[in-house]
């Protein structure tokens, strides 16, 4: 069995891939990296309550949400409590970067009444 | 004159995956003694469920071990369900038996690789990890993910598998299997790899049970016995019976994992054939109180969830028996009378986990 392994092995191509120049695109449905689509959001905070990670923080009063990439597990569980569609899991994984970040945005500020 | 040497073996060392030492007190190259001493892993898992939300500690749980995450979100969700009254849907519990025998049969693949590897056999390390690479892949198609796959949650399970990702496993099964024929007649029949397991680590059965060895530990000391044969999930359906072995040596304890590579094989075409076409969860209501105690049959043997619930989101208590745990004092039992150059390999064979063991 180990002879024709060793034949086998020698005129196959490589098990691997070369990552860099052929990286591969994962399949549908992959849990990559979370996107969120600020227009739509209503900050209703129920991607916060449900995070295992406490990776999103939500102020409700003052309408602002803040995302910590680096705590994120990528489980999905913002996107399936999200009732606006707003929180997208990528296909792509979440790409390593040189300096640690939050992704933070706010709604419209409140019409101020007339005296 | 025979001299009495205490050699620490591990934390570190080339054939543990993971952490744990084993002070040996050796009388010349025979081991006399084994000492085993855990804690380099300890991570607060059981604590940090209790601060956490009980639908989010599924992902905390699937974390405690990354080689059979799924089974342990289906401990924890099955004690739970039955704390709150819920009833899986029969698709979702197929799906859970796929799953599981997939984690199963990359477990071994897994262990079979570093089991070689223990005894200096690379390239068969080598051909295990290409055939498990086919598995890891079908989890990456199939939940999304290659290791944490997050599948499992309360009431069911959170994806669907299409009739396609189902004809794709079935074809990478048959692709599985004919690689792993050539790769497990090495694993049994080869000159060099018998010698260094056979009569190895015995360990005989009213021992096993004694010291309340688990798993393919257990069974390769002829104890029939498997969690599976409880029924939980689709087991109640798709029967399972034990793979036994009597010799309780290495050896043998490798021969039932070939053997339930298998049977694995055959429990995922089966629940495949058989998966019945209905919802895939239930919604859960209410909080869960009470207290339960949840079984299910790891790759490495009997996982236990005790879960205390008070009726409100956080859960009182939730404990951890894992099956390593349960095979650390047999693996001690083990040790004593064997060669120094034979202890990686006895370790080793009880395919010791020990982030599960620690939590």
């Amino acid at each position: 069995m180990m002879l024709s392994s060793v034949i086998r092995n020698l005129f196959s191509k490589p098990a691997t891939r070369p990552f860099a120049p052929a990286a591969r695109t994962a399949p549908q449905g992959y849990r990559g990296a979370v996107e969120f689509e600020e227009e739509v959001c209503i900050y209703c905070g129920a991607c916060a309550t449900r995070c295992p990670a406490n990776a999103i923080c939500v102020d409700r009063v003052a309408k602002s949400l803040e995302f910590d990439p680096f705590k994120c597990v990528q489980c999905g569980a913002c996107a399936e409590a999200c009732k606006k569609g707003c929180v997208q899991l990528q296909i792509d994984y979440q790409h390593p970067v040189a300096v640690r970040h939050t992704v933070a945005f706010h709604g419209p500020p409140k019409p101020t009444v007339a005296p | 004159m025979a001299q009495r040497t205490v050699i620490p073996f591990g934390p570190q060392h080339p054939v543990l995956p993971e952490p744990i030492q084993l002070k040996l007190t050796l009388k010349d190259e025979i081991v006399e003694e084994a000492l085993p001493h855990i804690g380099y892993v300890h991570r607060g898992v059981e604590k940090a469920a209790e601060r956490m939300d009980y639908t989010q500690n599924v992902f905390l749980v699937e974390r405690i071990c990354g080689i059979c995450s799924f089974i342990h979100a289906l401990c924890y969700c099955q004690g739970l369900e039955r704390l709150m009254g819920l009833e899986v849907p029969r698709r979702a519990a197929y799906l859970r038996v796929i799953w599981s025998e997939l984690h199963r049969l990359q477990s071994h693949h897994l262990w079979l690789g570093l089991y070689a590897d223990a005894f200096g056999f690379e390239s068969l390390f080598m051909e295990f990890w290409r055939s498990r690479e086919m598995l890891m892949d079908i989890f990456e198609k199939t939940a999304g993910s290659r290791v944490i796959i997050s599948a499992c949650c309360i009431g069911g399970v959170r994806r669907d598998i299409s009739d396609q990702h189902l004809q794709e496993t079935l074809e990478t099964l048959k692709t599985l299997e004919a690689a792993f024929d050539k790769s497990s007649e090495v694993m049994l029949n080869d000159y060099t790899v018998k010698k260094r397991t056979v009569g190895k680590g015995v360990l005989q059965a009213d021992k096993a049970i004694m010291l309340g060895a688990a798993g393919p530990v257990l069974r390769a000391s002829g104890v029939e016995q498997d969690a599976r044969q409880t029924g939980f999930a689709a087991y109640d359906e798709l029967r399972v019976e034990p793979v036994v072995e009597t010799a309780g040596d290495c050896y043998a304890r490798a021969k039932v994992r070939i053997r339930e590579v298998r049977q694995s094989l055959d429990l995922v075409r089966r629940a495949i054939a058989g998966l019945p076409d209905t919802d895939i969860a239930v919604r859960p209501k209410g909080r869960p109180n009470g207290r339960t105690i949840s079984r299910v049959e790891q790759p490495r043997g009997e996982l236990l969830y005790f879960l205390a619930a008070n009726g409100s989101q956080k859960l009182e208590r939730l404990r951890v028996r894992t099956p390593t745990f349960a095979n650390v004092a047999p693996l001690v039992h083990m040790l004593p009378g064997s060669e120094l150059a034979d202890v990686p390999v006895i370790v080793l064979s009880i395919d010791p986990c020990i982030s599960c063991t620690e939590r």
